[in-house]
């Protein structure tokens, strides 16, 4: 597993439970509960609703769902809910650990 | 491959099917059928051989629908990365190969490549089932090739016994295929591969360990990860900086 990937998969672990917005390549954003994530990042929300319900107005009936780990672009977490100086810290450790 | 006419759905590996299960694809129903979740791929047919299959790598979402003001009946809803039709198939998948080779930034081109698929289920008690398959058997599809994510040298899996050769990714200049050979690797790659491999090694270790609650373990694992390095290669590297000609 490499090792950003393995960071980030730890860090989604623990933000399960708490709301977050998933921005996927195509334009898609779901808003929903973080339900669980895998080692792939693939995501499984909970409660979700969707911000553009125009363009993809199947997906209102949805509540949960399974989301592909390579389509999506941004997470937008809550802020309160991430330490990002713990964040930041252990991402440049693991990027200056990876560098020749 | 996104969409396959003629590729029977698969006999082995199938870890769920679903008789008496419409298939609507863009609004358009093509009557009952049979949803095979198979390991391979997903796949549905109806009883005269007309059908089609999915590879797990397109398919961005899979979700239950039960909001029946919104769709009359509960269904397993699918949103495919690419448009599906009828005629081009063919064509559609040069496209998308296309796409992908060219565009870096692909924000544009999957704008309008999407294909929303729904499968209904005459018994809707099979839903969690038909979610579950699913979920299960896109774990076993992960990209090869996910070039936004940070610090990836290869995509989702990196394994040095098979360190495949991504040529696309030429110009992170440490990148040094199994196939060239170990033994091309300096003194010092190769003790920064052997470094690597503990630190994969390790990186699985804690995140077995990790029980998904933040705080002081995820403190640990970033600490440990630190300390059992710095005292190996790191000194190495910076012993040049130290000799004084």
């Amino acid at each position: 597993m490499p090792l950003l990937s393995g960071l980030f998969y730890s860090f989604f672990k623990s933000l399960v439970g708490k709301d977050v917005v998933v921005e996927l390549k195509n334009d898609l954003s779901i808003c929903g509960t973080l339900h669980s994530v895998d080692q792939y990042l693939n995501i499984k929300l909970t409660d979700i609703s969707v911000t553009d319900p125009e363009k993809y107005p199947h997906m209102l009936s949805v509540k949960n769902c399974f989301i592909r780990g390579s389509v999506v672009r941004y997470v937008q977490l809550p802020a309160d809910e991430v330490d990002t100086q713990l964040l930041q810290d252990a991402a440049r450790k693991e990027a200056l650990q990876q560098k020749q | 491959m996104v969409l396959l006419r003629s590729v029977p759905p698969p006999s082995e590996g199938v870890r769920h099917e679903q008789a008496e299960t419409t298939a609507v694809l863009d609004g358009k129903g093509l009557g009952a059928g049979t949803l095979h979740v198979a390991e391979t791929r997903l796949s549905w047919f109806d009883g005269s051989g007309m059908g089609f299959s999915l590879e797990y790598p397109t398919i961005s979402l899979h979700a239950i629908s039960r909001d029946l003001s919104t769709y009359p009946q509960e269904h397993l809803y699918v949103m495919v990365n690419a448009k599906l039709n009828d005629e081009n198939e063919a064509e559609m998948q040069e496209n998308a190969h296309d796409q992908e080779d060219e565009d870096n930034s692909s924000e544009e081109d999957e704008c309008e490549g999407i294909t929303e698929i729904r499968f209904v289920p005459r018994d809707k008690a099979a839903l969690e089932s038909m979610f579950s398959a699913m979920c299960e058997c896109q774990a076993l599809h992960p990209d090869p090739d996910d070039e936004d994510s940070d610090g990836d040298f290869d995509g989702d899996e990196y394994d040095v016994e098979e360190a495949a050769p991504e040529h696309g990714q030429g110009d992170i200049p440490s990148f040094c295929t199994y196939e060239e050979g170990v033994s091309g690797l300096t003194a010092e790659g190769q003790a920064t591969l052997q470094r690597l491999e503990g630190m994969l090694a390790q990186s699985v270790a804690n995140t077995f360990h990790m029980a998904g609650v933040r705080t002081d373990e995820a403190n640990g694992e970033f600490d440990d990860g630190m300390e059992v390095d710095a005292g190996s290669t790191m000194a190495g590297q910076f012993d040049d900086a130290d000799v004084d000609h």
